[in-house]
């Protein structure tokens, strides 16, 4: 089981190896990041509870939003120690074609 | 708002000064014996319940509208994401260009606007405004819309507990698009 930031850097790989995830969010009306000393990990709010992971999903969406939010977890959740784990889309990014 | 709390910080400073006579002033020497004798006028007459009947629809109105105040005070604002259930959120924006871009899909649709409000429980209050040209069949285009929309939401796992679809005539010339 991973704390802190271990667990923040855990779960920003795990989002963003997952399909569907373009890039991590950064939180709306506040900043989604976690920070300890001087690093910050963007899109991860690790709580005593909780763990909220912020993405924006690339477009077009390869599957359902349910779909790729159960899979984040699905990968998170051996380093999650029990916290319940929320998957926040703040928005859709367009993908860019690799074919050109 | 710094000089609103300014100002009231200096209110604040008067109202002890003249409330405990302080530095040679009183409350007695201010200008508003008229106001005071009128609003203790005021508070007797109510005290002997004898009001007039514009009066008293006036506070009953007053207190109405105080109570739907602090009743509207109480409920819970609404969320500012989208639940979609199993510890899943969007945010309104994601579900907006979702709306919006399968609803300019149909060739009818010359433009759209979209209002998302998120709810309490699962899915979210969809406004749809769609400007299609003048004398085209709404009916058909409506129905042809709602369902586009609904389909598409689901197949992106979507969830929308209320999809409210307006049909606008409006001139090509001012729309988004001209032709579909």
């Amino acid at each position: 089981m991973a704390d802190g930031i271990q667990l923040a850097r855990a779960a920003s790989v795990a989002a963003l190896a997952t399909e569907g995830v373009h890039s991590m969010g950064r939180g709306r009306y506040v900043e989604a990041a976690t920070y300890e000393g001087s690093e910050k990990v963007s899109g991860v709010v690790v709580g005593p509870e909780d763990l909220e992971i912020h993405i924006v999903a690339g477009y077009p969406l390869p599957r359902p939003i349910p779909e790729i939010a159960e899979n984040i977890r699905e990968r998170v959740a051996p380093q999650a120690g029990g916290r319940r784990t929320r998957v926040i889309v703040e928005d859709l990014e367009v993908a860019e074609d690799e074919s050109l | 708002m710094t000089l609103l709390f300014a100002g009231l910080f200096v209110l604040g400073v008067y109202m002890v000064v003249y409330s405990f006579d302080l530095f040679g002033r009183s409350l007695t020497s201010l200008p508003i014996s008229d106001f005071s004798g009128g609003l203790q006028d005021f508070v007797t007459r109510v005290e002997n319940g004898n009001l007039s009947a514009v009066t008293i629809v006036t506070l009953v109105i007053l207190a109405l509208l105080g109570l739907i105040w602090f009743i509207a005070e109480l409920r819970p604002s609404a969320p500012r994401r989208v639940r979609m259930g199993n510890g899943t959120y969007v945010t309104r924006g994601v579900v907006e260009e979702e709306v919006s871009t399968v609803a300019e899909q149909v060739p009818d649709v010359l433009g759209s606007s979209v209002g998302v409000r998120a709810k309490r429980s699962p899915g979210a209050r969809v406004d749809l405004e769609a400007r299609v040209r003048r004398g085209e069949d709404l009916g058909t285009i409506s129905s042809g819309l709602r369902s586009k929309v609904q389909e598409h939401l689901s197949e992106r796992g979507l969830p929308v507990s209320k999809l409210n679809v307006k049909l606008v005539e409006a001139d090509p010339r001012q729309t988004k698009s001209r032709v579909q």
